[in-house]
């Protein structure tokens, strides 16, 4: 037995979607302050397995554990109080609302306590203090000067940023980001990457894409999953010379060398 | 020139806001007054509380409910049938009436809230139906059936309901306390969460929320807020049929939502006001009036998306202009 309890396991996670198996006996085990990126081609079940391990949907099968409790059957609003925050995948941020008001709702749930109930439904939502906290948020994505403007009007990396000051102003414990780099510009990648490379000591993190060379620096281990299966995990280096790694990426190839 | 300035910084202000608009429908209604007389202006005031009351759920929570006139309804009975049996004092009548209205929903709520849209719709017009029979047949002992039956309430010193003055006055009263409440609450948090949940609901519990709660309570608002309208009309007519609860009526609150803009609460009074006007006055007019509410709500559809108040902000943009920040 190791004294350190994992932060997050999966044991055995299986769902089956009408007999579509997208994730299948899936055993996962994440220490905590670890960077994870999770890789592999579309329809992997990657983003399904994200969608367990923070409640959107419940596996079929096996069992899910948060620092060795078992959260198998715990809602989504749960999970993120105990420190389980996820991105999307296709960039959810409300836009009908002014961007600073995006920030609002995981302030408060993050500083209110029992007593600010009534806060919750009589308090001005934009009082000075919270909207100290949500600018600062702002701040650290460096988009604090468009605190004002409506959300549909910002850009999709705008957007991006914006989704990760709401997931950071959550306090997470570990971090699940899906596909974070996806349809941003070169440049835009660049600016995220940088602000998750700053964040990323002060808690652990899942990350999901496809291209690897994206994440290669980020993370410390990768784990690969095809057709619902966890494949491969290791350091990467390790994984990306894995020949059955590579058969799923590429193909079956006999010239390619092993470089990384 | 400086009091002019500290004045406008006071309307800055939360506080300094509510103030202003609860001023400026109070003043709007008054200058209804000579223009509608006094019937129907308090009329067009308690159409508004309702108008307000169904807002709440759908132009905030983005839930359309096919059924509100239950809940109107089942204020307008409690009202009847606690004045006709516990006691006839009007104030704690009507007290009853809005503790009625949320009970159903607290009773109700659970079921109703689980469901979006088309379903949502329809299963409150579902139990809106069952409202209408169990008032209408099953229980028209207690209710008068068809014909409906008198309510008489006694007076209460100066506060005698019978006079008009006194309950245009006390409707107002009404209306500005309903507005103000609303006000607090759509400008909290609560607001933002229940905007939220009306674009993306599936995001607000990833932000830790339990959105069941929340419609819950929105639900509860919502149908409180619809039978305190249905207590202060049986108040105005001292007579309750089941037309008030009517679930082929329903329409008209959603048209009148429509017609103002949903999403804000000066719409809603707006919407309702138009509304009542249009029913009032064209239908003396045209008997077949529905069908000119018909190219209405089709010249709302197409060509103000967002309500007539919606219009009137996007082009005017004076009332919605971002504050000034500290930084």
């Amino acid at each position: 037995m190791t004294q350190e309890q994992p932060i997050i396991e999966t044991k055995g996670a299986t769902i089956n979607f009408n007999g579509l198996v997208a994730v299948d006996s899936v055993n996962f085990t994440m220490k905590e302050g670890e960077a994870i990126g999770v890789i592999g081609p579309n329809g992997a079940g990657k983003t399904t397995f994200f969608n367990l391990l923070t409640g959107l949907f419940f596996p079929t099968r096996g069992k899910i554990f948060f620092f060795g409790r078992d959260i198998t059957a715990v809602p989504p609003h749960k999970r993120v109080m105990m420190g389980i925050v996820r991105t999307f995948q296709l960039v959810s941020v409300f836009d009908t609302l002014p961007v600073i008001d995006n920030l609002i709702l995981s302030t408060h749930r993050i500083s209110g306590n029992q007593e600010s109930r009534g806060k919750f439904f009589f308090s001005d939502a934009h009082h000075h203090q919270m909207e100290a906290r949500c600018l600062d948020a702002l701040k650290l994505m460096g988009i604090e000067n468009k605190a004002d403007i409506m959300t549909a009007e910002l850009s999709y990396g705008d957007k991006r940023k914006l989704e990760l000051a709401v997931a950071l102003s959550l306090n997470p414990k570990i971090l699940l980001l899906d596909e974070p780099f996806a349809g941003l510009s070169d440049m835009e990648i660049c600016e995220v990457s940088r602000i998750i490379a700053e964040v990323k000591k002060k808690f652990s993190f899942v990350i999901i894409e496809h291209k690897i060379s994206h994440i290669i620096d980020l993370v410390e281990r990768l784990c690969v999953m095809h057709e619902g299966k966890l494949i491969a995990e290791g350091p990467p280096s390790e994984v990306l010379c894995d020949p059955l790694v590579r058969e799923v990426y590429w193909g079956k190839e006999e010239g390619l060398t092993c470089s990384v | 020139m400086k009091t002019d300035n500290k004045m406008m910084s006071l309307f800055k202000t939360d506080a300094g806001r509510s103030f202003l608009d609860i001023a400026v429908i109070g003043a709007g209604f008054l200058a209804l007054l000579p223009i509608l007389g006094i019937n129907r202006t308090t009329d067009f005031m308690i159409f508004c509380v309702f108008v307000l009351g169904f807002n709440i759920l759908y132009g905030f929570m983005g839930r359309l409910s096919f059924g509100h006139m239950l809940y109107l309804g089942t204020g307008a009975y409690a009202i009847t049938l606690f004045s006709e049996h516990v006691s006839q004092n009007p104030l704690l009548a009507i007290l009853a009436g809005i503790c009625a209205g949320a009970l159903i929903g607290v009773i109700l709520g659970p079921i109703i809230v689980r469901t979006t849209g088309a379903c949502f719709a329809l299963i409150n017009l579902a139990f809106d139906q069952v409202g209408y029979f169990l008032v209408l047949v099953a229980f028209s002992k207690y209710t008068g059936g068809e014909d409906g039956m008198s309510v008489y309430f006694s007076k209460m010193g100066f506060l005698d309901f019978g006079q008009k003055p006194v309950m245009f006055g006390f409707t107002l009263l009404c209306l500005l306390l309903t507005y103000y409440l609303l006000k607090k609450f759509t400008s909290s948090p609560y607001g933002i969460l229940i905007k939220s949940i009306k674009e993306n609901e599936t995001r607000v519990k990833f932000l830790g929320y339990n959105t069941f709660n929340y419609k819950w309570i929105t639900f509860i608002i919502s149908t409180t807020i619809a039978a305190f309208a249905g207590a202060l009309s049986i108040l105005n007519y001292g007579y309750v049929t089941p037309s008030f609860i009517d679930p082929s009526r329903a329409v008209e609150v959603i048209f009148a939502a429509l017609i103002g803009g949903s999403g804000s609460l000066y719409g809603a009074i707006i919407g309702g006001v138009i509304y009542m006007a249009i029913s009032n006055y064209l239908a003396s007019y045209i008997s077949r009036w529905e069908m000119f509410l018909g190219i209405a709500l089709l010249i709302c559809v197409f060509r103000f998306r967002s309500g007539i108040w919606g219009f009137v902000v996007d082009k005017l943009k004076i009332l919605d202009q971002p504050k000034e920040r500290i930084s």
